[in-house]
């Protein structure tokens, strides 16, 4: 008995062995739909960050902002810009140092073109003319992820990114950021636009 | 027979890694958020004078020689809301002890802070910061981003993200400062 069992845990470890290195050189990316809502979503998770993207319909975007004092106009130039719901965490462990983003950096890759974010500078720009309210402007301003930012373990950011595509679009998104000083990067590809469709009322959260 | 318990420990060792890379998590069951950020240097805090819904007045400096939690934050931000149930009860069990809770909502006027105030019911005061001026002034890029002050006014503590204010290692970290 005790010699049988030796065999079996002797394989079993050869066979942890064997697997462990399938699973631990896999993409640290989870694709997935909210079960609530039927949106997709895309998460990195790994080397002590997890960003997650969730899409935004552009129907969802539309009424957050006009019920915040956009005119029609101003709402629907935003709301068809790609919007997702994006969360930005440092994961690592008490003392392990900041993690540090700056949006700007980041790279948008689709139809074979690169571009870059629709960040809080360049939306303020964008709707400089628009003749938007200082509130408005305020609950636009602070509800985009911040551009630049620096996490200590735990801290997060919840917020909307934008990346200047039509509705339905796919794209490759590389992010950067820098922990300790050294920069480290990411890929998310595949990601998807959120398609301008209209749900029906309590269909979508 | 030593031999074979170490080497059954290694197998469920490994099973449980292996289980644990195979089978993620959601994002928010990760994390116990309980840790706060002490600022290098303490610097000073911004002063400031706002109302709060019912029509009073606070300034930061009439609490000097009181700890203080600042929290900044907007009805529509989707952890601002979570954590503040969290908050209430930190202050429930802080506010006999000269700790002072301060929300500040950011370019949200007293009707729309009201209302929500029916779903998120707080003791403590919800200030005003309508044309942001006042968050222009503090080290935010966030919401919500909450900063403990000490007794001398000083910036001494932050948190970008919510956080379960109520854990006893937070409450230990606010009540040490007194």
């Amino acid at each position: 008995m005790p010699r049988q069992c030796y065999r079996n845990c002797y394989a079993g470890l050869i066979a942890a062995f064997t697997m462990l290195p399938v699973h631990a050189g896999a993409a640290p990316v989870i694709e997935g739909v909210v079960a609530e809502t039927g949106l997709r979503y895309w998460e990195w998770n790994s080397q002590g960050v997890l960003f997650r993207l969730t899409q935004r319909l552009p129907d969802q975007t539309r009424a957050f902002f006009l019920a915040r004092g956009f005119d029609a106009e101003s709402a629907e130039l935003v709301a068809t810009q790609c919007v997702f719901q994006s969360m930005f965490r440092n994961t690592g462990s008490k003392g392990s140092g900041a993690v540090d983003i700056d949006l700007d950096d980041w790279v948008v890759e689709a139809n074979d073109e690169r571009s870059r974010l629709l960040t809080r500078g360049k939306w303020e720009a964008i709707l400089e003319s628009s003749g938007l309210q200082p509130a408005a402007m305020i609950a636009f301003t602070w509800s985009l992820l911040p551009t630049r930012q620096s996490y200590q373990p735990d801290d997060y950011n919840w917020g909307m990114t934008s990346y200047g595509l039509a509705p339905g679009m796919k794209f490759n998104l590389g992010f950067t950021w820098r922990h300790n000083g050294q920069l480290r990067e990411g890929m998310l590809r595949g990601v998807e636009c959120p398609p301008d469709i209209h749900p029906e009322p309590g269909s979508v959260q | 027979m030593k031999t074979m318990s170490v080497l059954a420990f290694f197998q469920i060792l490994l099973l449980g890694l292996l289980l644990s890379v195979g089978s993620p998590r959601p994002a928010a069951a990760q994390h116990q958020v309980q840790q706060l950020y002490q600022v290098p240097g303490t610097p000073e805090a911004p002063d400031f004078a706002l109302n709060d819904i019912d029509g009073g007045v606070h300034t930061l400096s009439e609490y000097r020689g009181k700890v203080v939690l600042i929290n900044f934050w907007a009805t529509w931000c989707p952890p601002c809301r979570e954590e503040m149930p969290a908050m209430q009860r930190a202050w429930q069990q802080l506010r006999e002890e000269d700790v002072v809770f301060l929300a500040v909502d950011v370019g949200e006027d007293e009707d729309t802070i009201f209302r929500f105030t029916a779903d998120y019911p707080v003791d403590f005061p919800l200030l005003m910061d309508i044309d942001s001026s006042v968050i222009q002034k503090w080290p935010v890029r966030g919401l919500p981003t909450t900063f403990i002050i000490d007794k001398q006014g000083r910036i001494t503590y932050r948190a970008i993200g919510a956080r379960d204010w109520d854990a006893a290692g937070l409450l230990d970290r606010i009540r040490a400062l007194k």
